[in-house]
């Protein structure tokens, strides 16, 4: 089942540069607990996953707006900020 | 011999509080000053902010002269672990991603020990994002087992388990997503519960696999865990999988000695050290002298818990650490031109290899095409997992067995190793499949090395786990026990 493991692919969805040296390492690690979980395609199983799992009671809180952190609070723990927001790199390129 | 105050049960320091012969200030300074002298070596704290524990210390004595104390657990230490958010305090989850990050708001946890006017007494060592079992995996520093500083004391808790163990604090939360709790207090000689799910808020718990993480109580006597368990529990409308009932307040006490103590088939064969499987089978023998019914009881299923829960919690991860982009807290990248190359330069720069193995593996699971194979299977096996731990617990009260399959091992040794490691987690994994309540209790010696065994029974059974530690702990010599240092 391991087979298709494409590590490229991978690195790309879960937004991660990896080395060659990274690459070759993951690709032999994972490729190892991947054979480790062929029990799970071989075994006998429900035909569907009980959703509802311990907390049946589970408490819906009001629908009323909570006090939020405020923009100061939040601007001073974010890596970049510039009059009460949070900077980042241009998302938008310019027209030329 | 006089005990010095570092070997105090949290309890002890408790009823010395209320009678006036300690304060809370040199409770601290004496907790501190071993801090000092055993930190460096046994690497449990990664912070500690001696002033703000001072004054908090300060803050207890006067209400208690004032004759206004908040509980039984005012005045006394608890150590935090470094993924429950403390406001003002570092929140770094041992991982360079979040090294600058202070956290701007309290957990619920954290609220209720305010309330209760317990110390919050500095941060934690863990594995990066509580992913793994040895805490070789922080990026903060190492963490060595108390009982012999070559070996690891296990994880991800396992600065709490530490800490606890070398008599740097007596009372200390930890959390468990796969046994995190209970495989480092069972390294480590001590006591830990994870709680049913939804008997603890995990509202300001970083999370990791939010299906199966819990914040739990760890301590050195079953009667201080039941101390901190009690502040710890209350609903909270900010964790809708949190209980919206104290149920903690309902739960009645029991009698242990008439407990039905199941024994899975086999437990003791396989893979389990001949030391540790002596210890277990001399508790089992225990309960049986005094009074309870052992029976054998059957998973067959047990084979697959391993392999589900590290579909689920990676998957669950690869979800959850999406958040960790840059861009509203925690490590920014200095070399990115463009959003997307701020993204990804910042989370390879900032998460450690185990965090980026379990992303990786947690994402091909979800992948288009393979996440029927691995991740839909897996909620199916969780299901028949979970199935047959509630048909065994209608009949027996408990599951006993041991709580990991050998001693702490030393340092470095399974580094490289992944799938190894993994097979550390094989006797607690179920419990946090099942969502059960489960509890390790420590039971002797292999070497010089503690070992523990382990109790899982239904949802909101934690009073008969107790119980039946109680029991074990009360005819045994293994409560609040410290090694020398």
């Amino acid at each position: 089942m391991s087979q298709g493991l494409d590590i490229d692919h991978l690195a790309k969805l879960a937004r991660l540069n990896l080395t060659p040296d990274e690459k070759k390492l993951y690709t032999q690690q994972l490729s190892q607990v991947l054979t480790y979980f062929e029990a799970l395609a071989k075994a006998d199983l429900p035909p569907t996953a009980d959703v509802a799992m311990v907390v049946d009671e589970s408490a819906l809180r009001s629908d009323e707006p909570g006090k939020p952190l405020g923009a100061e609070a939040v601007t001073k723990i974010a890596p970049a900020s510039h009059d009460g927001q949070i900077s980042v790199p241009r998302v938008v390129d310019d027209e030329s | 011999m006089a005990q010095e105050i570092y070997q105090l049960s949290a309890t002890e320091i408790s009823q010395r509080l209320a009678k006036g012969e300690l304060t809370s200030r040199a409770l601290v300074e004496a907790l501190m000053k071993r801090y000092h002298a055993l930190n460096k070596k046994v690497g449990a704290f990664t912070h500690l902010d001696e002033a703000d524990v001072l004054a908090q210390a300060d803050a207890s004595d006067a209400r208690r002269k004032a004759g206004k104390i908040l509980g039984p657990l005012d005045g006394i230490p608890v150590g935090i672990k470094d993924n429950i958010a403390v406001k003002g305090q570092p929140l770094t989850c041992s991982s360079k991603m979040l090294a600058p990050l202070v956290s701007p708001y309290d957990a619920h946890v954290i609220e209720s020990l305010r309330a209760a006017g317990a110390i919050l007494y500095g941060r934690l060592n863990m594995d990066e994002f509580a992913m793994g079992s040895s805490t070789e995996n922080s990026a903060v520093q190492k963490t060595y087992n108390p009982w012999d500083l070559a070996r690891i004391p296990g994880g991800s808790s396992g600065g709490s388990a530490a800490a606890l163990s070398a008599g740097l604090v007596p009372l200390a939360l930890g959390s468990d997503t796969g046994g995190s709790i209970r495989q480092p207090a069972s390294h480590c000689g001590i006591i830990g519960l994870k709680p049913t799910y939804g008997l603890i808020s995990r509202y300001g718990l970083v999370a990791f696999a939010s299906s199966l993480d819990q914040i739990g109580p760890m301590a050195r006597t079953i009667d201080d865990c039941v101390l901190l368990l009690n502040a710890l529990s209350s609903p909270d409308a900010r964790d809708m999988t949190c209980f919206d009932k104290n149920h903690r307040k309902q739960l009645p006490e029991v009698a242990a000695k008439s407990l039905r103590i199941g024994v899975p088939k086999g437990v003791l064969g396989k893979g389990v050290g001949a030391e540790v499987a002596a210890a277990t089978q001399a508790a089992i023998d225990f309960y049986k002298s005094q009074g309870c019914t052992i029976i054998e009881v059957d998973l067959p299923s047990s084979d697959l818990a391993v392999p589900t829960y590290y579909v689920v919690a990676t998957a669950e991860a690869s979800s959850n650490l999406a958040r960790y982009d840059g861009v509203r807290y925690g490590h920014r990248s200095a070399n990115a031109k463009t959003p997307i190359e701020m993204m990804t330069n910042s989370r390879s720069e900032g998460f450690g290899p185990e965090v980026k193995r379990r992303i990786l593996l947690g994402t091909f699971v979800l992948s288009a095409g393979y996440a029927d194979a691995y991740y839909v299977r897996a909620l199916r096996a969780r299901s028949k997992i979970r199935a047959e731990h509630l048909a065994a617990l209608e009949k027996v009260d408990m599951l006993l067995t041991p709580t990991v399959p050998t001693p702490a091992f030393k340092a470095g040794e399974k580094v490289s190793d992944p799938l190894q490691l993994y097979l550390e987690d094989i006797f607690t994994i179920p419990a946090n499949l099942a969502g059960l309540p489960a509890l390790s209790v420590p039971c002797g010696k292999s070497g010089h090395l503690p070992v523990g065994f382990h109790l899982v029974g239904a949802p909101l059974s934690e009073n008969k786990l107790l119980a039946a530690a109680r029991l074990f702990e009360a005819a045994h010599g293994f409560a609040n026990q410290l090694p020398t240092l």
